[in-house]
């Protein structure tokens, strides 16, 4: 088995990166999620919301992984989180649904409101391979590694929702228009069409996030490799 | 937005997250005091699981049927209600960070 944590920490409020963090799929960094449901949510007696997904991410094998092994290259991940608003914490935990045995990871992640309005974001992972054949420890690091590589992009994919997220409220409480808060040094082809909002936003909550899909609605179509 | 695992869902999908998130918005950002006594807010957040009820309710009910299907479907349901069962948000944290080996 083996262990991996990390922390960081954002400039922006407990709430939005909340909110960012449900709103993070789909982003320019994750263009290995094909799809994403909730299957289940209810509100607690306690009033925390408690919500699971099922995801279906695009995965990639070792090239050493014996033929077979895996039929195909998909992996459903199961994420359960329960958000906490009056105690501001958020916590998410994700783990692969299928050949558990050749290897299981879980992640998870905690959001809590740090100094000066900023977010504490704390993450950890393990990674269990119960393969043999000599392999298990080739697979843990390959686990490992793989996650490593890949908390830089999923931290930069919910930078990216966590900034449109901050971008699209500052404009409504300057009392400018939910698409015109976006700095021109933005690559302008990434947001084409958020001008061209087809929704007419009749309260604030409503345009905020109908603004975030604007643009990443543009997204699913531009994929970068 | 993300798709759904099974096409014809998608667009009760979209629908239902639109109506979610507008309503998540203000769930993050109670209206109430650090210092509200619990009764506050027990009162406060009973008004929030009503209003969600109320606003997308409907649509959660036409999206979770439409992809509880896709899931028996494809096979999963057994898999995905096995995981459930084991409830990882109520097991203690994992341990320090330290690298082992088994």
């Amino acid at each position: 088995m083996r262990f991996f944590s990390q922390s960081f920490s954002y400039d922006e409020p407990w709430s939005i990166v909340s909110l960012a963090y449900f709103l993070r799929y789909p982003n320019p960094h994750a263009a290995h999620v094909i799809s994403c449901d909730v299957v289940d949510r209810t509100i607690t007696q306690a009033g925390t919301l408690v919500t699971t997904r099922l995801i279906l991410k695009k995965g990639s094998l070792p090239r050493w992984a014996p033929e077979g092994i895996i039929p195909r290259s998909e992996a459903w991940v199961i994420e359960e989180s329960e958000v906490d608003p009056y105690g501001q914490v958020l916590r998410c935990s994700s783990r692969n649904l299928e050949h558990v045995k050749i290897l299981s990871a879980r992640e998870s992640v905690l959001l809590k409101p740090g100094h000066d309005g900023q977010t504490l974001q704390r993450t950890d992972v393990s990674i269990v391979s119960g393969f043999g054949w000599g392999l298990t420890k080739r697979i843990e690091q390959y686990g490992l590694q793989k996650f490593k590589s890949n908390i830089q992009k999923s931290r930069d994919g919910l930078k990216v929702i966590v900034e449109l997220t901050r971008q699209s409220r500052q404009s409504m409480t300057m009392g400018g228009s939910p698409g015109g808060g976006f700095h021109a040094s933005e690559s302008p082809k990434e947001y084409r069409d958020a001008e061209a909002s087809p929704l007419r936003a009749d309260s604030p909550s409503q345009s905020i996030t109908i603004t975030i899909w604007n643009k990443v609605s543009s997204w699913s179509r531009f994929r970068p490799a | 937005m993300a798709h759904s695992l099974s096409p014809e869902c998608t667009p009760l999908k979209h629908e239902y997250d639109s109506c979610f998130n507008a309503w998540f918005e203000g769930y993050l950002e109670p209206a109430l005091s650090a210092s509200a006594a619990s009764e506050e807010r027990r009162a406060y957040s009973k008004r929030k699981a009503e209003e969600y009820e109320n606003t997308c309710g409907k649509i959660w009910v036409k999206y979770r049927d439409c992809v509880q299907k896709a899931v028996k479907d494809r096979g999963l349901d057994d898999l995905l209600n096995q995981a459930r069962q084991e409830n990882p948000l109520k097991e203690p944290p994992p341990p320090p960070m330290k690298e082992a080996t088994s």
